[in-house]
C-alpha cells in the first residue's frame, strides 16, 4: 500500500481544509459532549453555581532558615544582626543585646513594608548573618520571621532554637542579662 | 530542506505516530467522560479559567479528545484531528506552565483525578512529555498522507466512481 499523494506535493497542501476539519471536530464533539451531559448519571450544570473548593498546597512564602543553638558564640559576634520576633511588651521586659524588635503574629502577619524596611537595615548594617529569636513555642515566631526575612533575599538567616527562653538560660550568651 | 520535507517515508512514519496519539487521547478521555465533576475540579484547580467556563470545558474537552483520538486511529480526517490535538496540547502545556509558575503542587489531571494521581505531581517532566505529544501531532498534521485509513478508502471509491 502506497501513500496516494506524492511527496512532490507541497507538504503544506490542504492546510485550509485541515483547519476547517479541526474546527468542525471541535465544534461537533463539543456539542456531543453537551448533549451527552444531559443524560449522564454524573451530570454537572453547564455553568458552575459555586466556587470549587480546591485544596492545593501553595508554597510557603519564605526562604530557608537555619537553626542555631542558643549557646552559639556567633550570637555575640559583631557581624551578627539580631532580631527579636516577640511582642513589644516582651521585648521591653527582656531582650538580647542590641536586638531589633519586629513583632511577628501568625494571625496578623507582619506587613510587607516592615519586612522590606528590616531587610534594608540588615543590608545596610553589613552584617554577615541574621539571627532571629522568638517565643520558642511550636511553631516558633523566630523561625517564622526568619523565613520571611530569608524570603526577601537576605542570606545566612538563622533562628535560635528554643527562642528567648533558651537564650535567658545561664550559659547562653544572653543568660543573666 | 525541501528534500527532507518531501521524503515519502514521512507518510509511513506518521502512521505509528498517529496511532499512538490516538491511543493516548482515547485513554486520557475515559476517566474524564465517566466523571465530569471530578474533571471540572481538576480544571478549577489550575485557577486559570473563569468559573463560568470550568464546567463547559469539563463537559466538552473529553469528547473532543475521544473523537480526535478515534479519528486518528481509523484514519478519517486525520490531519484535522491531529490539528485539534495540537491545539489541545498547546493549551495543556500553557496551563501546566502557568500552574508551575504559581508553584501549585498538584497533579495534571491528564489521565486521572487529582486524588488518584497525588503521587504524580506536575513538573517540567510533564511539560517534556506533553511537548513530545505536541511534536507528534505537528508531525502528523504536516506529513500524514493517509497510507492506511478511511480517508484513503473514500478516495479510492471516489476515483473508481469517476
Amino acid at each position: 500500500m502506497m501513500a496516494e499523494e506524492t511527496p512532490k506535493e507541497s507538504f503544506m497542501s490542504g492546510l485550509g481544509t485541515v483547519l476547517r476539519d479541526a474546527l468542525l471536530i471541535t465544534a461537533a464533539c463539543g456539542a456531543v459532549g453537551l448533549l451527552v451531559n444531559l443524560f449522564h448519571p454524573e451530570k454537572i450544570p453547564y455553568i458552575a453555581e459555586e466556587e470549587y473548593e480546591t485544596l492545593v498546597p501553595c508554597p510557603e512564602p519564605g526562604g530557608e532558615v537555619t537553626p542555631m543553638e542558643p549557646a552559639d558564640p556567633a550570637l555575640l559576634a559583631k557581624e551578627t544582626f539580631v532580631v527579636d520576633a516577640r511582642a513589644q511588651e516582651e521585648h521591653a521586659g527582656w531582650s538580647f543585646r542590641g536586638a531589633m524588635n519586629v513583632p511577628y503574629d501568625y494571625l496578623d502577619p507582619t506587613p510587607d513594608e516592615v519586612i522590606h524596611e528590616l531587610a534594608k537595615k540588615i543590608a545596610k548594617s553589613r552584617a554577615q548573618r541574621v539571627v532571629v529569636y522568638g517565643d520558642g513555642d511550636r511553631p516558633d515566631t523566630g523561625e517564622q520571621l526568619g523565613k520571611e526575612i530569608s524570603g526577601k533575599g537576605i542570606k545566612n538567616v538563622f533562628f535560635v532554637k528554643g527562642g528567648a527562653p533558651a537564650l535567658k538560660q545561664p550559659g547562653s550568651p544572653g543568660g543573666g542579662q | 530542506m525541501s528534500r527532507f520535507l518531501q521524503w515519502p517515508g514521512h507518510a509511513w512514519l506518521s502512521l505509528p505516530a498517529r496511532l499512538y496519539l490516538g491511543w493516548v487521547f482515547i485513554y486520557a478521555c475515559i476517566h474524564k467522560i465517566a466523571h465530569p465533576g471530578v474533571f471540572a475540579l481538576d480544571i478549577a484547580t489550575y485557577d486559570i479559567l473563569p468559573l463560568g467556563l470550568v464546567n463547559i470545558m469539563a463537559i466538552t474537552l473529553p469528547w473532543i479528545e475521544l473523537c480526535a483520538g478515534v479519528m486518528l486511529i481509523v484514519g478519517f480526517r486525520t490531519r484535522g484531528a491531529a490539528l485539534a490535538i495540537l491545539g489541545m496540547m498547546v493549551m495543556f502545556i500553557v496551563a501546566i506552565l502557568m500552574a508551575l509558575a504559581k508553584g501549585l503542587d498538584m497533579s495534571c489531571g491528564c489521565f486521572a483525578s487529582q486524588a488518584a494521581a497525588e503521587d504524580d505531581p506536575i513538573s517540567y517532566m510533564t511539560i517534556l512529555r506533553d511537548s513530545g505529544w505536541l511534536f507528534l501531532s505537528f508531525y502528523v498534521v504536516l506529513f500524514d498522507r493517509n497510507p492506511i485509513g478511511i480517508d484513503r478508502l473514500l478516495k479510492k471509491r471516489r476515483k473508481s466512481d469517476a
